[in-house]
């Protein structure tokens, strides 16, 4: 080889893994949450004092996670927001499925709070939806298709294996549905945008909030459990009626 | 009623309804005919005018119930009474006759002219039934096609793409780590017993079997859908535990483990899908599943 092929093949590996280091270092996930600008800071040093309180014991002093609880580092403002406005955050009891309950934190706090585990690593952020924007259709086909089988068609919820439930969706808020779709809570999948884009997670949102007040075509709803409540009705008041009215018209004078 | 009015009974006292029982009888009678005429008018009305599923049904309980309350007033108590009991006499006949008719079945079978007897031709009868129906059985089993090869064999061939449920193509990385997704072949997206689950996992959790460590690629593991079980999907996925659960009996298999059921009544793991990608990124399978999709069959080996 000629001395400068001989230069070129020590230079250009080099070279090529410089660019590598900086392109790879200038690519973050498209939904990831970069640390907040200053004018924020105060926001997320709030948080921070606020979680010294009340989180350390089982995440970590600095979201680290330990033997009591998962870490924060990567969970992503969404996660915090969905866990805290459900009141799922702080746990009441370990060892059981983090129930829905009043949140013990005001807003301000939430979002404090989120600001502070956001910062603490890129992951998901909170997603923005318009619910007028959503197609009532396509969220049914959605939902029918990707949440029904845990949610229940009505989505009331339903058992799912090892003393763990899906949780009816009656009480949770627009931002709430759409976090869970993207965060995953629990046992729940994720469903990241390259399997339910933003718009279709309208639609989702849309027909959740739809499911609240159906239009019960039927008369009473009961409960939207399906045929167990129905057969129920049917047996119990429609034939005790008939046999009452089968006993009135054999009985002699 | 027989004529014989020893055995009529007429219960003592008994006197004919006063007349303007009657009367008030006829017209309560009349008045829930009424009502019902108009319910069933109305019926027809509410149904023409667009609809209303609770009137529908009031105004239809309204307008059966009406008649069935005039034909029940009718019955009980415009119909004269009172009951009047006539007793059932013997049945039977009288004895002669009855030894006379088995005297005469007996000599018939076994008395007669010819060598056979007529016992000997009555078993002839049930030979020949016999034979009719041992070969009616022949044409019912042509009943159908067999099902051949088919329930050995899905849609999924080598090369074949995956798609989901509106038709796009899956990426190596459409899924998030915990995502799930259903998929079928692309070609053959109306193949029911194609239809596969796609879950994402943290690529070293998995525990392949031998021979399957690259079935997987970046933890896009496929099974099949339907539960080997009685055949529901199995659609439910448990990320934390990550298995997969049939809604319909609750078998729970474990995806990291081969699919292999940790719960419920299924014995037989969920086929497997070999998975790899193609030059462009996206998910092909390998070929077919690794074993019969489905419930079990008799000749499934």
């Amino acid at each position: 080889m000629t001395a400068w092929r001989a230069r070129l093949a020590v230079l250009l590996p080099l070279v090529g893994a410089g660019l590598l280091a900086v392109s790879a270092g200038a690519v973050q996930p498209a939904q990831a949450q970069l640390p907040p600008p200053g004018a924020a800071q105060a926001q997320v040093e709030a948080g921070r004092q606020l979680y010294l309180v009340a989180c350390t014991s089982c995440h970590g002093a600095r979201g680290e996670g330990g033997e009591r609880g998962p870490t924060l580092v990567g969970a992503g403002a969404a996660s915090a927001h969905y866990y805290l406005s459900t009141g799922r955050m702080p746990l009441n009891q370990t060892g059981v499925q983090p129930q829905r309950k009043p949140p013990i934190y005001s807003e301000g706090e939430i979002e404090e709070l989120t600001a502070y585990v956001a910062s603490l690593g890129p992951g998901p952020s909170q997603p923005h939806i318009d619910v007028s924007q959503g197609d009532l259709a396509e969220g049914y086909e959605l939902f029918s298709n990707n949440c029904a089988s845990c949610h229940s068609s009505a989505g009331i919820g339903g058992a799912l294996g090892h003393a763990i439930y899906a949780p009816g969706l009656k009480p949770a808020s627009t931002s709430q549905i759409a976090e869970a779709v993207r965060v995953g809570p629990g046992a729940m999948p994720v469903f990241g945008p390259e399997t339910i884009d933003d718009h279709q997670l309208e639609s989702i949102v849309r027909y959740v909030v739809y499911l609240k007040n159906p239009d019960d075509r039927g008369g009473y709803g009961l409960g939207h459990l399906g045929p167990l409540p129905e057969g129920f009705v049917a047996w119990v008041v429609g034939l005790m009626a008939m046999l009452g009215v089968a006993r009135w018209i054999g009985t002699r004078d | 009623m027989t004529e014989s009015d020893a055995d009529s009974v007429v219960e003592p006292g008994a006197e004919p309804v006063p007349a303007s029982s009657d009367r008030a009888t006829e017209r309560n009678i009349a008045v829930s005919l009424v009502v019902s005429t108009l319910a069933a008018l109305g019926l027809a009305m509410v149904y023409i005018g667009g609809g209303q599923a609770q009137a529908e049904g009031a105004l239809l309980m309204v307008a059966l119930g009406g008649l069935g309350v005039a034909v029940i007033l009718w019955a009980r108590l415009l119909v004269p009474g009172p009951e009047i009991t006539d007793e059932r006499g013997e049945t039977g006949s009288p004895a002669e006759d009855a030894e006379a008719v088995e005297q005469n079945i007996e000599e018939t079978l076994d008395d007669a002219p010819g060598e056979m007897g007529r016992r000997s031709v009555l078993r002839l009868f049930w030979v020949a039934l016999g034979s009719l129906g041992l070969a009616a059985l022949f044409p019912i089993r042509s009943l159908g096609p067999s099902p051949g090869r088919t329930l050995l064999t899905t849609a999924w061939k080598e090369g074949l793409r995956l798609i989901d449920q509106e038709g796009r193509l899956v990426r190596v990385d459409t899924l998030v780590v915990g995502g799930t997704l259903t998929v079928f072949p692309e070609g053959a997206e109306k193949a029911a017993d194609a239809q596969a689950v796609l879950v994402r996992v943290a690529p070293g959790l998995i525990r392949p079997r031998p021979g399957r460590e690259d079935w997987a690629p970046e933890g896009n593991i496929a099974y099949s859908k339907v539960c080997t079980h009685v055949g529901c999907p199995v659609g439910l996925y448990q990320e934390d535990s990550h298995e997969l659960v049939c809604p319909c009996h609750q078998s729970t298999f474990d995806v990291l483990d081969g699919a292999r059921p940790r719960f419920g009544p299924a014995t037989r793991a969920l086929p497997q899908l070999a998975l790899d990608v193609d030059r462009d990124g996206f998910l092909v399978a390998r070929g077919d599943f690794d074993q019969p999709v489905g419930p079990g069959f008799w000749n499934l080996g």
